[in-house]
């Protein structure tokens, strides 16, 4: 009967394109999309102006004159502005003897605070939400600051919940890693990241000049960002992940002791930041980049490069003084924008000159850091917030982020622009329209500039000292 | 909790009753083809063979059709296997086993109480009371720096019992499979209390000097259950990045987290908790199929913290004095049954075999739709595992558990032994409980073990591992030079 073999054959065929079918709709659920991110706007009381740094450190009984000259030049070239915020333990005057419950009211008001702002936006309702990866580096408190948020918002019991701890100031990517990873096993999942940095127990009080460079930089901040990979809500999606690479350089020594916690000499506990930090970062930001390049740049600009340097090599040889300089491989061809942590002033200077970036692109850095400081891992959200906020986003564009952490390591990712976007409310609504300003230094060296006159022998700052 | 069916079921009659529905209901496939499979045979009989030659002639295939066939069944095939989700085994593991001069007898834990808590002679009391009833026995370990009088947590101390405990347990590791630091591509470490910058993760890093793309992730605060965890990450990370071996290393570092005041009810963690740590190698390469012990299969987490009680019930707060510790309250045993409750119920229909199914299926509609006063069925879960590894939280934990489950003395063996050797040494006690069976020399190929974990927040965390060979009594790990004294007997109050 013709039937017969007929009906054989197209049995395992309907099987073999089932199977088919099935891996081509995986690949299609794979994708990660941000559906939309919330940064965290510390209430004003808690902000730290010139006039209250000076009172902070004139609290601390431990620095001296050298110290005092110290943190001048420290905090003059910071590029932090007057209207960072600090933990509200700083602003109360209890920043000698922190407890426990200032560590947790600082973490409650940010998660009520933000994580409210962005299901309000989302419309989404906390139990939708199926994985959850907290990011908050310096503080393990139990039950964890994951459970705290669980919790509040009565999620559901079968979440997939992470508390990622210790990761410094790169763990933002982390985390988008560990949601990107579950989103590749998992179809119609929405995940929650909230990203911040615990202050209150991590103030340092001793003299030790390179623990105190923590307490100038840091500042308070977060963010609290929602993904999803349902295909249904791609077209409400912000950006669309295309890569992420992760470096770690702590196999070297000086790459993982240049940025360590740990006690000095008295017994206190701070962040050590080494002389060579600087030189670690370069390492590992150059290891990163040459992982990154070949999946995001166009293969013109990386054929291109290859060219260059094969040029260049065998002009080399043929001539011993070759002086022709490297090439350098423009990233602008496959990035249209770019987020850098903002680590320092040092820190952007460093990355714009490597990647040969032009001021305009690293105005975005260059603002966060002087209306946010340094955030630590949620810095790069606000660097993209103010590139919304001035409606630089278009659809299509390519927005490159790179961290930089304690361990030392390295970790950058691309997105994708899903559409135009404008700013509709986020943190800058208020003040984006005073930035860029016309000078970002921040008055610290007219107000205290005289420390720098003074002798160590004769200095003496009288007790009822008002400082102007 | 609610009791299993009256009391007839003692009978002898209605246990082979039972027997005889399992065996049926588990194996209907069975019978079903076979009244299938003998029509065949008498079919094949009745023609005979030359008929059976003839047909076979009459079938004419050429070459064309012969091959395409077998091309599409081999693509078929590979298509299929692609398709599966990728197989996680358990190469092995490894245990920390601390030295002689860390142990705290009881004799050292009451002096040391006393000098400390002089003018609390209540909270000494408190303290002896629950050590003669803690379940623990003379040779579980304490940091060195806990062992000053007063205690001394730096953290140097901290750093120090870390790096001691977790390359302890990664070096025994990477004797015991061979493998070569270069090879690792995913690194979870897990640590409740202790979370310095770099974190603990950049530390094993730093010490084995892994690869530059390595996938590591540090996770704490998640308590005693952070070890399954670690291994549902592995195991999604795993599913994404084919060929890897994935090193997870569980642990809990007690040096800056020794309570040092005063309140009884923060004392109580000092009285349990002990020192430990493990190092767990996954892989889901092809070749490790054959040297691997375990394969993971399931892994399920429940999470409680939406409500108010189970949110509170392990809470690390600060004392009138300003003195950090963890507060348990004492509803403990309460929220962990009833998060028990809710992990069985979505562990059960996915190992529990087809003949307690149908029966929890039955007891469930009768009493929805007949009477409503049937007592809930408790599926039997020693059906469906041959070893259970209970988190060894505390004797009352064990003790509760085994009701509820309704376990024999020998199922919780490796849970209460391994508290009396090793104290609660948090999310690490599993890995320890499973090196008792394997000493024991009990695991054999096709067993199925079912480790519970709980912890703050409140979780309730279970795997599900189905042995892969059968483990001969290993000659290295922590029970190796004890496991000849056990089981021992532990009494209800040790007279101190």
């Amino acid at each position: 009967m013709d039937l017969v073999p007929m009906f054989l054959y197209c049995l395992p065929l309907l099987c073999l394109f089932y199977n088919l079918w099935k891996i081509f709709d995986k690949r299609r659920h794979q994708n990660c999309y941000i559906l939309d991110y919330e940064c965290y706007k510390p209430s004003d009381d808690r902000k730290l102006n010139t006039r209250f740094c000076g009172e902070v450190i004139r609290r601390n009984k431990q620095l001296g004159l050298h110290e005092y000259k110290f943190l001048l030049k420290a905090i003059v070239s910071s590029g932090i502005g007057e209207d960072t915020y600090g933990p509200k333990m700083v602003t109360e005057g209890r920043e000698m003897s922190p407890t426990l419950d200032d560590a947790i009211i600082e973490m409650d008001d940010f998660f009520i605070d933000t994580i409210d702002k962005l299901f309000k936006k989302t419309g989404i309702s906390p139990s939708e939400v199926d994985v959850l990866v907290v990011n908050i580096s310096m503080l393990a408190a139990m039950p964890s600051l994951s459970s705290r948020i669980i919790y509040h918002y009565k999620m559901r019991e079968d979440i997939k919940v992470y508390n990622l701890t210790g990761m410094g100031c790169s763990a933002s990517p982390i985390a988008i890693n560990i949601v990107q990873n579950i989103f590749k096993t998992q179809r119609n999942v929405q995940a929650l990241v909230v990203t911040s940095e615990s202050l209150s127990l991590g103030w340092y009080t001793g003299k030790d000049r390179s623990m105190i460079l923590a307490n100038c930089l840091f500042r308070s901040g977060g963010c609290a960002i929602l993904l999803t990979n349902k295909v249904a809500l791609k077209e409400k999606a912000m950006f669309k992940l295309k890569c992420l690479v992760r470096t770690h350089h702590g196999a070297k020594d000086e790459s993982y002791g240049c940025c360590i916690q740990k006690e000095d000499d008295q017994g206190f506990v701070g962040i050590h930041l080494g002389k060579n930090l600087p030189k670690a970062a370069t390492r590992a930001f150059i290891e990163n980049l040459k992982e990154i390049a070949p999946k995001i740049l166009p293969v013109r600009e990386l054929l291109r490069f290859i060219l260059l340097t094969l040029i260049r090599k065998m002009t080399q040889k043929s001539t011993k003084t070759g002086a022709a300089s490297r090439p350098v491989i423009n990233f602008k061809t496959g990035v249209d924008h770019f987020c850098l942590h903002t680590g320092g002033k040092a820190v952007i200077d460093a990355v714009a000159q490597n990647l040969n970036l032009s001021e305009h692109d690293i105005e975005p850095a260059r603002m966060t850091l002087h209306r946010f400081g340094n955030t630590s891992a949620s810095s790069i959200w606000y660097v993209l917030a103010y590139m919304q906020a001035k409606k630089r986003l278009k659809k299509g564009d390519k927005v490159f982020m790179i961290s930089f952490g304690a361990g030392f390591k390295c970790n950058s990712c691309l997105w994708e622009v899903m559409r135009d976007l404008d700013q509709d409310g986020n943190v800058w609504k208020e003040f984006i329209n005073s930035y860029p300003p016309k000078t970002i230094t921040n008055p610290f060296l007219e107000k205290y500039g005289w420390i720098q006159e003074e002798d160590p022998d004769t200095f003496c700052i009288p007790d009822d000292y008002v400082i102007p | 909790m609610p009791q299993i069916l009256p009391n007839f079921s003692s009978s002898v009659k209605l246990k082979y009753v039972k027997l005889g529905y399992q065996y049926l209901v588990n194996h209907i496939l069975t019978f079903f083809l076979i009244p299938v499979m003998v029509g065949i045979l008498v079919e094949i009989l009745r023609l005979g063979p030359e008929e059976m030659l003839n047909i076979w002639r009459s079938l004419h295939f050429d070459l064309v059709q012969i091959l395409c066939s077998s091309f599409l069944i081999i693509f078929i095939a590979t298509v299929y296997f692609m398709s599966k989700p990728r197989s996680i085994y358990l190469v092995d593991y490894a245990c920390y086993k601390a030295p002689p001069t860390c142990r705290v007898p009881f004799s050292t834990f009451m002096e040391h109480s006393r000098l400390i808590l002089k003018d609390n002679p209540k909270s000494v009391d408190f303290q002896m009371r629950i050590l003669e009833r803690s379940g623990l026995g003379e040779e579980t370990c304490l940091p060195p720096a806990i062992h000053y009088i007063p205690p001394t947590p730096t953290m140097e101390a901290a750093r120090g019992e870390a790096e001691e405990v977790i390359f302890s347990a990664i070096d025994s590791l990477m004797k015991k499979t061979r493998i070569k630091p270069k090879d690792i591509d995913i690194l979870i470490v897990n640590c409740s209390l202790f979370s310095p910058t770099p974190s603990l993760s950049a530390m094993v890093v730093n010490k084995y000097k892994l690869r530059s793309n390595i996938k590591s992730y540090n996770l704490s605060g998640m308590g005693c259950s952070a070890g399954l965890i670690s291994i549902d990450l592995a195991r999604d990370l795993l599913q994404v990045h084919p060929n890897s071996y994935a090193l997870v290393v569980s642990t809990e570092i007690i040096t800056p987290n020794y309570y040092q005041g005063s309140e009884r009810a923060m004392l109580l963690p000092n009285c349990l908790f002990r020192m430990g740590g493990a190092a767990i190698l996954l892989s889901n390469k092809r070749r490790d199929r054959s040297r691997a012990k375990y394969r993971l299969v399931h892994v399920v987490r429940t999470h409680k913290g939406a409500d108010d009680k189970a949110y509170k019930c392990v809470y690390e707060q600060e004392d009138p004095q300003g003195k950090v510790g963890i507060n348990l309250s004492k509803d403990l045993m309460v929220i962990a049954g009833e998060a028990l409750k809710s992990n069985i119920t979505t562990i059960g229909p996915l190992v529990l075999p087809a003949s307690e199914q149908l029966l929890f299926l039955f007891t469930l509609i009768g009493r929805k739709i007949f009477n409503p006063k049937w007592k809930p069925y408790i599926p039997d879960f020693k059906q469906a595992f041959e070893h259970f590894c209970i988190h060894a939280g505390g004797r009352a934990v064990i003790d509760e558990l085994q009701k509820n489950l309704q376990l024999s003395a020998e199922h919780v063996e490796a849970s209460r032994m391994t508290l009396h050797r090793f104290g609660n040494t948090s999310s690490s006690s599993l890995w320890y409980e499973l090196g008792y069976i394997e000493a024991k020399g009990r695991m054999k190929k096709g067993d199925r073990i079912w480790q519970i974990a709980f912890g703050s927040g409140f979780k309730c965390n279970s795997a599900v591992w189905k042995c892969n060979r059968t483990i001969g009594t290993p000659t290295d790990g922590p029970w190796q030079d004890c496991i000849d004294r056990y089981p021992v007997h532990i009494p209800e109050i040790v007279k101190l």
